[in-house]
């Protein structure tokens, strides 16, 4: 089947049931989006698909042929992603770094969509768990970003 | 398809020109120490690996400088996340005169020459990297500076008197002369490295890095996706493989009821037995994983002469506490000062109390995995997540018999630890992925699935505690009593160690400051069924939430506010007291409460010290009550490490620490029953997700005493304030955890 | 009353009631009549064991009568009954505590009666009000495989926890008088063959009903047969509800298609739904081994049981989902809506559609509650354990929480389930445990 991935289209030989998360790390060889769980519960195999975010885990990649996923790898052609990534450093939000791809990809979904979050609209859509805790420095760059938007 | 990992790809010799994302996958296929254009068994790299005669003086095996300037340093320490690999750079950017900004940090391989700690062990642990290393690696980057200057001498054809140096460069002054490191770098890594006693330090007033908030170096990686975790490694003809192990630790395989159609599924390679688990070899991992998870196993009951602590069938977490707290004894003083049956005695008033706390695991987001790669010369390549590289290729050597020479062994960076990484005999991947790479003669990357990895990871242990103590007419504590039924994880790895105690299962009741007269610390030894190992703060993560609460009680009874009664319990001790000052101060002025906050919920506040890992903190927590459960609202805790190197990474490991010490506090719990984990991923085994999370703020205090821990020590503390908080708020005593066994109203 | 008056009156009723009490006795002692009083089967044909393993299968014998990691049959299922619990029985053929001593009669009179040697009546957990209706062949095969298919094993049966005097058996003599049927499956002249057998296998071997149909205040099944329009009308039973396998447009079958039955029994989903529960159970024994044939006839035979419109409401018709602030909403979108999709559309057939979902559309929240809690068992296809599964949320979610989520669920996207009461949940939360999350695979062999 053919599947869209970061602007570029790619032909996998695969099981309908098999979950994005390992096409993109086995088939493809893109291992920036993680495995935590395997059952939507963490958040690290977070990726867009239509700009929506989704957690490539408990996604059968049949359910999204044709359609366009990006995945952490590109997330700097993106304005938004760019933006997130450059936040990101800026506030030193990552410890192990584990989570983050996922962390990221959720924080550009939510700004795709909202650009200048309230912190409820951020609290609501910034659900990743973090076992290091950077939930306050996550907060802070996602402040951050709503702010330069509003500015 | 093949990631730039392959080993054929990258000539390990020459790595001019690798762009920094390449140099970096350099390190995934693991070249030992390379230098410039020198082959692999030259003089400077056995030099490496030579016999120290003194610690952390063998430049060459520590650091490359590029052509480029840019400063590549093996790191004796593991990065999982709290910094160390940036601390390093800053340590040794100090000396060498080099901006952190322009090193790459890896960890360093085995080896003798990367023994850099004063205990003379190499772990990343017991919050002791930073600590235990940083006069050697700041006299690390000296020697190096000293040899740049040496070779830019020789090259200048100038006396070395006139040559001094700034960031990156040796700088000949008289002439306007200068030269780069990296143009340097070869002559001066060839040059002997100086009598240490001939260096000189950088004065602390003149520091450029140390104890500024240096960016992190691997936050840009990290925020792309680009870092590299075991998980992610892959090498040419490589395989994949999932595990299904035995319900129960111990058991062993019978039989496989379908082995032969589990071999014919989509993608399988092969089928193999293990020892205590079936493993399935693929090209893919899913089809290993959905394969191996397709085996019908015979399990048998564990041999009586099991070399593993077997599990029982009838095993239950709840049960084995109230075995644990019916528990009389004997027990073993590990501190006993004066009398403390006499002053129970005669105490006006005794009060008592049984603490408890809970099974845990580590959780951390990165499943185990192991990367095995037999080499056609026989040599064996492993890479793995490990807080020890040379006890792990120690038992490497042991288990596959090769000499440890042949054997390489590569640390990418832990996502997480936490303690999950140490030497566990039942609980790490790669002899599988050893045993696995041998049988099918092709490199095997093993990956635990979540549900492998809660079925086989080891707990925090579970103590009970029971206390007494005696208060004086004026309400004040004249002495204290704690008997903890429990076993260490120390001595659960290594076995009970004669009479002696092990100091990981008391430590938190052990080692207190408070100026109480008589004091009986002690364990009544119980070996459990479970199978134990290190947890973030490890003794400490239980042992001061026990303390710091009964201290609480004690307040309460002898009509003392905790704040006040601390205070004056460390009226001899001003370090502490500047802390705990400082905690209060941070909160706004210590106010109990409770009180009714801006947004109408009803607040109360606690208080609670620890002083783990050679640091002291002080926490004030600030709790109300949502739905029946405890709401943190506020953490804010001060923390005298003696000194620091990165303002920015403590602040952020203690915003970390916190994070896992509210966990601990308000909802994790590892349950067995029927010997077996209840939980198998993080729907049952819930960690702190964002909503739980509380605002954390920190106070860096440096008293300027001996350098303490940072990972570890800002954690005990906030179990306790949180505890203390729920207590007033409620009117309902804390004695166990987590809260969410609780319901409030 | 006067005591003398007492007496006499008494004594005039001691005969009759002496009578009665004798033939009380012998009715409910007695052992009913086999028709295989005089056939004493000693050689078995492999094709018979076979052919009577297939039996078991559409039977699900194993399903009680066998614990993971323990010998196929040998009992020990924990049950809960309105009485108090028992345990299912070791049905090896060991001649001790197993079944190797009965004869085929015994076997009979124990699977279509309930009635054990010596004139013991069986619990009415043991389906046999369905199982009566088990052709004489099927029980023959049945029994050879018992006898030679399965491996005798001595594991002692639990006895029952119910006190005394609820643990007498007799009484369900009288019970069985009333409410089970005697005769074996006679072919409707009106219908044609595969409807016949769909309907052989519902009523019989498969006892669907046990769980689908509802039950009297005797704990007896409301209809036996599609006769009764209460018969697979939907049940609340141990902490799930069964849903309607009638023609029911919302709360049973009226949406799906014959193949999409046949599919659901054969792998376990379809468009429109994923077993869970205790079907999970039921498929991973029992459904998906049934031949093709058989499946076809059960969805032939499921799809000429008319609906009940007035008990049903107005069919389900998907609904955008509007704006809504309730928490409830909030929590689907990030707790749910990674598998079942914000839109509530699932991905089928991997995770199943909550728009128009049984579990969001009858009345009793009873599945949508437990499954919530306690997430889904592992659902074994041919032998693979599945790729997706539901987690378990009762360690993350409370009662309000979960309440929350399932009255946004069950009020959104056309559902009209209704809302969820958080007290319902507690109750629930305190009698289940979570699903293991390793397969459960029993044994026949």
């Amino acid at each position: 089947m053919e599947l869209r991935i970061n602007q570029k289209a790619y032909q996998v030989e695969v099981d309908a049931d098999t979950p994005l998360l390992w096409v993109i790390r086995d088939d493809l060889g893109m291992t920036g989006t993680k495995y935590g769980c395997g059952l939507a519960q963490c958040g690290a195999c977070s990726v867009l698909v239509d700009g929506n975010v989704v957690r490539a885990c408990v996604t059968p990649v049949a359910a999204v042929a044709g359609r366009e996923i990006t995945t952490i790898e590109a997330i700097e052609a993106d304005d938004v992603g760019k933006r997130v990534v450059a936040a990101w450093v800026e506030h030193q939000v990552a410890q192990c770094g584990y989570c983050q791809s996922g962390q990221v990809m959720a924080a550009t979904a939510l700004l795709k969509h909202t650009p200048a979050p309230t912190t409820a609209q951020i609290d609501a859509a910034m659900v990743n768990l973090c076992r290091c805790g950077t939930y306050n420095a996550i907060h802070t760059a996602m402040d951050d970003l709503a702010k330069q938007e509003r500015a | 398809m093949n990631t730039p990992l392959s080993l054929p790809e990258l000539p390990l010799g020459d790595p001019v020109n690798l762009s920094r994302r390449r140099f970096l996958a350099s390190t995934a296929v693991g070249a030992l120490v390379i230098g410039f254009g020198l082959p692999l068994g030259s003089a400077r790299v056995q030099a490496a690996t030579a016999n120290a005669a003194e610690r952390g003086t063998q430049v060459p095996a520590f650091l490359e400088i590029r052509p480029d300037g840019s400063v590549r340093l093996l790191s004796p320490f593991m990065e999982g996340g709290q910094g160390t690999h940036t601390a390093m750079a800053q340590i040794v950017g100090e000396e060498l005169d080099a901006d952190p900004a322009t090193f790459v940090v890896e960890a360093a391989p085995p080896g003798e020459a990367y023994v850099v700690m004063e205990n003379g062990i190499r772990i990343t642990g017991g919050s002791m990297s930073v600590r235990m290393s940083y006069p050697t690696m700041r006299r690390l980057g000296a020697l190096a500076r000293a040899m740049l200057l040496q070779a830019g001498a020789e090259q200048l054809g100038v006396p070395l008197a006139e040559l001094t140096t700034q960031p990156g460069r040796v700088v000949h002054a008289a002439s306007g002369r200068s030269l780069g490191y990296g143009e340097l770098a070869g002559r001066a890594l060839d040059l002997p490295v100086p009598d240490p006693a001939s260096i000189t330090l950088r004065d602390p007033s003149q520091f450029r890095w140390i104890g500024k908030p240096v960016k992190r170096l691997d936050a840009y990686d990290k925020s792309t996706g680009k870092a590299l975790y075991t998980i992610d490694l892959k090498v040419d003809d490589m395989l994949h493989a999932a595990v299904q192990h035995a319900p129960r630790l111990g058991m062993t395989v019978g039989s496989l009821r379908n082995q032969a159609q589990v071999e014919a599924m989509k993608g399988v390679h092969s089928v193999h037995t293990l020892p205590g688990a079936v493993a399935v070899v693929a090209e893919r991992w899913w089809h290993a994983k959905r394969a191996v998870e397709a085996i019908q196993v015979d399990w048998l009951e564990a041999a009586a002469d099991s070399k593993l602590r077997a599990m029982p069938a009838d095993f239950s977490t709840d049960k084995h506490r109230e075995f644990l707290a019916a528990q009389q004894g004997p027990a073993r003083d590990d501190e006993h000062e004066g009398d403390v049956a006499g002053a129970l005695k005669n105490a006006k008033t005794r009060v008592e109390a049984t603490y408890h706390n809970q099974y845990l695991n580590h959780a951390q987001l990165e499943p185990p995995s192991a990367l095995a790669r037999f080499n056609p010369d026989g040599s064996l390549e492993v890479w793995l997540p490990n807080q020890a590289p040379d006890m792990f290729r120690a038992d490497i050597a042991k288990r596959t018999g090769l000499d440890p020479a042949r054997i390489t062994l590569h640390s990418p960076l832990l996502g997480g630890f936490f303690g999950r990484h140490f030497l566990y005999e039942s609980a790490n991947p790669y002899p599988q992925a050893i045993a696995l790479a041998k049988a099918v003669g092709r490199p095997i990357k093993l990956i635990w699935s979540r549900e492998e990895e809660f079925l086989r990871d080891v707990l925090r242990p579970l103590a009970v505690v029971k206390f007494r103590a005696a208060l004086d007419d004026k309400g004040l504590p004249v002495a204290i009593e704690a008997v903890s039924a429990t076993e260490g994880p120390t001595e659960a790895l290594a076995g009970k160690q004669g009479d002696k105690i092990d100091p990981t299962a008391l430590e938190g009741l052990t080692g207190k400051s408070y100026a109480i007269p008589n004091k009986r610390i002690a364990q009544i030894y119980v070996k459990g069924p479970a199978m134990l190992g290190y947890w973030r703060s490890v003794g400490n993560s239980l042992n001061d939430f026990f303390y710091e609460a009964f201290l609480d009680e004690l307040a309460d009874k002898g009509g003392h506010d905790p704040y006040e009664l601390r205070l004056h319990l460390l009226r001899d001790n001003p370090r502490l007291t500047t802390l705990l000052k400082a905690a209060a101060e941070l909160s706004g002025g210590w106010r109990r409460g409770p009180y009714t906050a801006e947004d109408g919920s009803r607040r109360a506040r606690g208080v609670a010290m620890a002083s783990p890992f050679g640091s002291h903190a002080a926490v004030v927590a600030e709790v109300s009550i949502e739905h029946g459960q405890v709401k943190v609202h506020h953490i804010w805790e001060a923390i005298d490490p003696g000194s620091i190197v990165n303002p920015a990474i403590v602040q952020a490991q203690v915003a970390g620490a916190v994070a896992l010490g509210l966990s601990q506090t308000l909802l994790e719990e590892a349950v067995y029953v029927d010997g077996k984990p209840r939980a198998r991923n993080y729907d049952l085994y819930p960690i702190l997700p964002p909503s739980r999370m509380a605002q954390v703020h920190v106070k860096i205090i440096e008293s300027g005493e001996k350098m303490g821990g940072i990972g570890e020590p800002p954690l005990p503390a906030v179990a306790p304030a949180v505890a203390n908080a729920v207590a007033q708020l409620t009117g309902q005593r804390i004695r166990s955890l987590p809260l969410s066994r609780y319901t409030f109203s | 009353m006067n005591t003398r008056r007492f007496a006499r009156t008494a004594g005039w009723l001691a005969l009759p009631c002496l009578i009665a009490a004798g033939l009380l006795a012998w009715y409910v002692t007695r052992e009913p009549a086999s028709p295989f009083e005089q056939e004493q089967a000693t050689t078995f044909d492999p094709a018979l064991v076979s052919r009577g393993e297939y039996v078991a299968r559409l039977g699900d014998c194993v399903a009680c009568h066998s614990l993971a990691g323990k010998a196929p049959f040998a009992g020990g299922l924990e049950m809960a009954t309105p009485l108090g619990t028992i345990h299912a029985t070791n049905i090896t053929p060991d001649p001790g505590v197993g079944i190797g001593a009965y004869s085929l009669a015994d076997f009979d009179r124990a699977v279509r009666q309930g009635v054990a040697p010596g004139g013991r009546r069986l619990y009415p957990a043991m389906p046999y009000p369905s199982y009566v209706k088990l052709s004489d062949d099927d029980v023959r095969a049945l029994y050879a495989f018992f006898m030679k298919g399965v491996q005798p094993a001595s594991e002692p049966n639990i006895p029952s926890a119910i006190p005394w005097p609820l643990n007498m058996r007799w009484p369900i003599a009288l019970w069985n008088g009333v409410f089970a049927p005697t005769a074996t499956y006679a072919a409707k002249p009106g219908q044609d063959a595969l409807w016949n057998r769909g309907a052989y296998i519902v009523q019989g071997p498969g006892h669907c009903g046990s769980c689908h149909t509802p039950r009297g205040l005797a704990f007896n099944e409301k209809a036996l047969d599609e006769t009764g329009t209460p018969f697979l009308a939907g049940a609340l039973l141990d902490g799930w509800y069964a849903p309607s396998l009638r023609q029911d447009q919302n709360t049973g079958l009226g949406r799906w298609s014959e193949p999409q039955i046949v599919q659901f029994l054969k792998t376990g989903r379809n468009p429109h739904a994923v077993v869970y529960g205790s079907m999970t159970e039921a498929f991973n024994n029992s459904t998906q081994f049934m031949a093709d044939d058989d499946l076809a006839a059960i969805a032939r035979y499921l799809k000429s049981l008319p609906g009940d419109p007035q008990r049903d409401g107005a069919p389900w018709q998907y609904q955008a989902a509007a704006t809504d602030t309730r928490p409830g909403a909030h929590l689907y979108a990030t707790r749910c809506a990674s598998c079942h999709g914000l839109d509530g559309k699932g991905q089928p057939d991997w995770m199943p559609p909550l728009a128009g979902a049984t579990s969001a559309l009858a009345k009793e929240a009873a599945s949508a509650i437990n499954i919530t809690l306690n997430g889904s068992q592992r659902i074994v296809a041919a032998g693979v354990p599945d790729a997706y599964r539901m987690p378990a949320f009762r360690e993350q979610l409370s009662d309000q929480e979960i309440a929350q989520v399932l009255t946004y669920m069950r009020s959104t996207w056309g559902n009209t389930g209704g809302a969820v009461d958080a007290r319902d949940v507690n109750k629930l939360r305190g009698h289940t445990d979570p699903a293991s999350s390793s397969p459960i695979i029993l044994h026949m062999r």
